[in-house]
């Protein structure tokens, strides 16, 4: 059985150990972002992931909290559709152990969850192996974000959280002169890839992706050791860790909410610190923030972008196209052009 | 008896020398309302019509001297907590301290309709890259840059999480500025699962008790906070004290609120009593002047109910209201055109609640936190419209669009289902910008469409 979820921040990991096939709802081919006719200001990403709920009965769902559209959009969902539907609450803040234990105590409660679903408690021996598996992958996709082209780890990424598995990557691109990019902001599924022919095609390089299911959702490093062998997981972060347990639950939890890198965090500085480094060692020259209309957490960041990171930032809105739409086209073009 | 009338800004001034020269003693904050037109720019109230009595006076006079409060305050030593987001709890923290008062720089929502739009805070906030794709409470970006509206706070305090994105991306925006904030953790409120230890809350909604405890923890930290700033720790003694002090602000609210919109006629109009709950929030800079506020206006609503003077016609629609309108004059429109507010839900209702006195201060706190509509599910917050209007006789709704705003996309037409399915009250869903007088004649056909519906149910 298949069990979406809308966050990258929710381990699948801990979904497929339950016995389930986790599936980013991002990747899937089925999730249509037409914009909501009627309700002003929806966000056609959250209103795709409604209508699949709708559209896929038979599946899991897990929403998350971490904006007002999909968290009110978990409200209206149908009642036939509360057996089949979770809502994960991602905290929004990071320094504090209430925040922690917040992050911890959504995780335990998926597993109860995902057991009334159909799921098995795993065990851990059964969570181990599950945890090195996906780790692995996304061990091999972290390394191939230093060789392989923007655009390649993009779909890479999207192939990872639609099966959780890495394919290889590609040759590290030979040097063309085209403008190297980064590309931040709200999801960005397969259908609306023609965006990123339309960087290519205007001359533009993506070297980065920093869209929500893009490369920041392969930080998080879980090393969850076979049972009886000690625990020695590093932090990522450097924030404060609570005592090695034997908890496995406890451990991927930890794992996660230490790599938590997001623009909905308060504040968002774990973001920035990320972008920055990688803007500077990829020698970025443009920003392409991409939201979906009705998204404040993305819309609101494009000024303390350009503030930050000292960069022109190029606002596209996604729209019904599958991304090829003559308005981008013209825009990034002209964007480039500015650049060269 | 002839009824009151309302009134319009020159008329009041008319009025208010009247009552000058029939003895009227006012607080040192008193004066003619027009003066708030000259001195502090507050061209809107030249279109809005106000409740003639005294006590409205005193309202109005109170409300627009916040600025100079807060001044006065800190120029005497006081030390100032910007709160944002959570309407109604961190305030009654800091208002448990000597020489702290809290205040909400979201109130700068409103400046740009009371200004109509001359005092450039959208237009500051568009170029700080927050445009009108957000709610009115990016005017508090601007209001912050320029310094004019409020004074810098010492301490800037934020709920995070469940809260609206505008607001959670606005505050963000704010902090980059160099603002430095203190964030704490609001989880989106739950049903307890099946066997899970939980609790009743302010309202009589249920949420987990580890939900609960994390808020309280929130809640100690934010006060470890105050206390810094206080040079004095909020002890659980100041803050019961605090509490109690917050309930008889809630009391007086709930009692004022219970009779204007219980009572066959309106002994109160819809703008005043819109005013009047949003000082439960933060007191408007002086709890106990917020007390004798309300007072005044309870007195005059229980002589008007003995007298049965009413404001309004007695066969005008009862309206239930949800969501504070950006232009205040929507409040007039609606008694313009024949309706009457009778229950309100401004996203304030936790802060209307009485904060449990029978529990450790920070625990009550935090139970009365968690049961804000806001945090929640929007079906339990449909939940309790569709109680208050049955306890308020209501015959229509009305779920007023906050321009921009996050939640708006989805809440209405939620509340609406949930409305007609349990009540089958007509419900109408109403966008008010900052400024509704371009769109009057659209609104206007909207809202008698409503209304007239409402009356022809009646005849059925
Ligand atoms: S794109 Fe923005 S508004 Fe839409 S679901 Fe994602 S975070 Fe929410
Ligand atoms: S979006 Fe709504 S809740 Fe948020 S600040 Fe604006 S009006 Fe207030």
């Amino acid at each position: 059985m298949d069990v979406f979820y809308t966050s990258p921040w929710v381990p699948p990991e801990w979904i497929a150990a339950h016995g389930f096939q986790p599936r980013g709802v991002w990747s899937s081919p089925a999730l249509d972002l037409r914009a909501a006719p009627l309700a002003e200001g929806v966000c056609a990403f959250a209103a795709g992931v409604l209508r699949l709920v709708e559209a896929r009965p038979a599946a899991g769902f897990v929403l998350t909290t971490h904006c007002d559209q999909l968290r009110r959009g978990f409200d209206a969902l149908d009642d036939a559709t509360g057996n089949s539907t979770f809502l994960f609450n991602l905290p929004a803040t990071w320094q504090t152990p209430t925040a922690r234990r917040l992050y911890q105590a959504e995780l335990r409660r998926l597993g109860r969850f995902l057991v009334r679903l159909g799921g098995a408690a795993p065990d851990r021996s059964r969570l181990q192996p599950i945890c090195q598996a996906y780790e692995q992958a996304r061990c091999r996709l972290r390394a191939a974000a230093g060789t392989c082209s923007g655009r390649r780890l993009t779909e890479l990424s999207a192939h990872y959280h639609w099966t959780g598995e890495a394919k290889s990557g590609s040759e590290p691109e030979p040097e063309t002169g085209a403008v190297p990019l980064a590309l931040v902001g709200g999801p960005l599924p397969p259908s609306l890839w023609g965006l990123l022919e339309l960087i290519e095609a205007a001359g533009g390089r993506l070297v980065l992706d920093g869209t929500e299911a893009g490369e920041r959702s392969l930080l998080p490093q879980v090393r969850l050791h076979p049972p009886g062998e000690p625990e020695n997981q590093p932090t990522s972060t450097g924030a404060p860790r609570p005592p090695d347990t034997e908890d496995g639950v406890e451990i991927l939890a930890n794992a996660y909410f230490d790599a938590l890198t997001a623009v909905f965090q308060r504040p968002n500085t774990r973001l920035y610190q990320w972008l920055r480094a990688r803007v500077a060692a990829r020698q970025v020259r443009g920003i392409i923030l991409w939201h979906y209309v009705g998204c404040d957490l993305w819309r609101a960041e494009a000024q303390s972008l350009r503030e930050a990171l000292g960069l022109p930032v190029l606002l596209l809105e996604a729209d019904e196209t599958d991304g090829h739409s003559l308005r981008h086209a013209g825009r990034i073009a002209a964007f480039i052009e500015c650049l060269r | 008896m002839t009824p009151p009338r309302k009134l319009s800004l020159e008329q009041w001034d008319e009025r208010w020398r009247e009552l000058h020269r029939g003895g009227l003693v006012e607080p040192a904050y008193g004066g003619p309302l027009s003066r708030h037109v000259a001195e502090e720019g507050d061209l809107r109230l030249r279109h809005l019509a106000f409740d003639p009595s005294p006590a409205a006076l005193r309202l109005w006079n109170f409300l627009l001297t916040e600025n100079q409060r807060l001044r006065q305050f800190r120029a005497g030593g006081g030390r100032l907590v910007g709160v944002m987001k959570d309407l109604g709890t961190v305030p009654v923290m800091a208002f448990a301290l000597p020489a702290v008062r809290a205040f909400y720089p979201d109130g700068a929502w409103w400046t740009p309709c009371l200004m109509e739009c001359g005092d450039g805070l959208f237009q500051h906030a568009d170029r700080l890259g927050i445009d009108a794709s957000f709610c009115p409470v990016r005017a508090m970006l601007g209001a912050f840059e320029t310094g004019g509206h409020f004074p810098r706070p010492d301490l800037l305090v934020c709920s995070a999480g469940a809260v609206c994105d505008d607001f959670s991306a606005i505050a963000q925006r704010l902090e980059t500025l160099g603002y430095a904030i203190a964030w704490w953790e609001m989880p989106r409120r739950r049903n307890p699962d099946e066997g899970e230890p939980a609790c009743t809350l302010p309202g009589g909604l249920q949420a987990p008790q580890s939900q609960v405890e994390g808020v309280r923890d929130e809640l100690e930290r934010i006060g470890n906070l105050l206390g810094g700033l206080a040079g004095c720790p909020l002890t659980d003694t100041l803050l019961t004290e605090g509490v109690r002090r917050a309930n008889q602000v809630r009391r007086l609210l709930q009692t004022l609120r219970n009779r204007v919109y219980g009572s066959p006629g309106a002994p109160l109009p819809a703008l005043e009593m819109l005013v009047a709950e949003m000082l439960a929030i933060h007191f408007c800079s002086d709890r106990e002047e917020t007390a004798r506020v309300l007072a005044g206006l309870l007195a005059e609503t229980d002589r008007r109910c003995r007298e049965h003077q009413w404001v309004l016609s007695p066969e005008a629609v009862r309206v239930f209201w949800v969501n504070p309108v950006a232009d205040l004059r929507a409040m007039n429109l609606l008694e313009d055109w024949g309706g009457r507010v009778c229950g309100a839900d401004f996203m304030i209702t936790h802060a209307l609640e009485l904060i449990p006195e029978d529990l450790p201060p920070c625990e009550a706190l935090a139970r009365t936190a968690l049961a804000d509509p806001m945090v929640g599910s929007t079906r339990d917050r449909a939940d309790r419209i569709i109680a208050q209007c049955r306890q308020f006789a209501a015959e229509a709704v009305i779920v007023s669009r906050i321009p921009g705003a996050s939640h708006c996309a989805r809440e209405g037409e939620i509340i609406r289902q949930r409305v007609r399915q349990e009540l089958g009250l007509p419900v109408l869903e109403w966008e008010v910008p900052s400024l509704v007088d371009p769109l009057l004649p659209t609104l206007g056909s909207r809202l008698q469409a409503l209304l007239e519906t409402a009356r022809l149910r009646r005849r059925r």
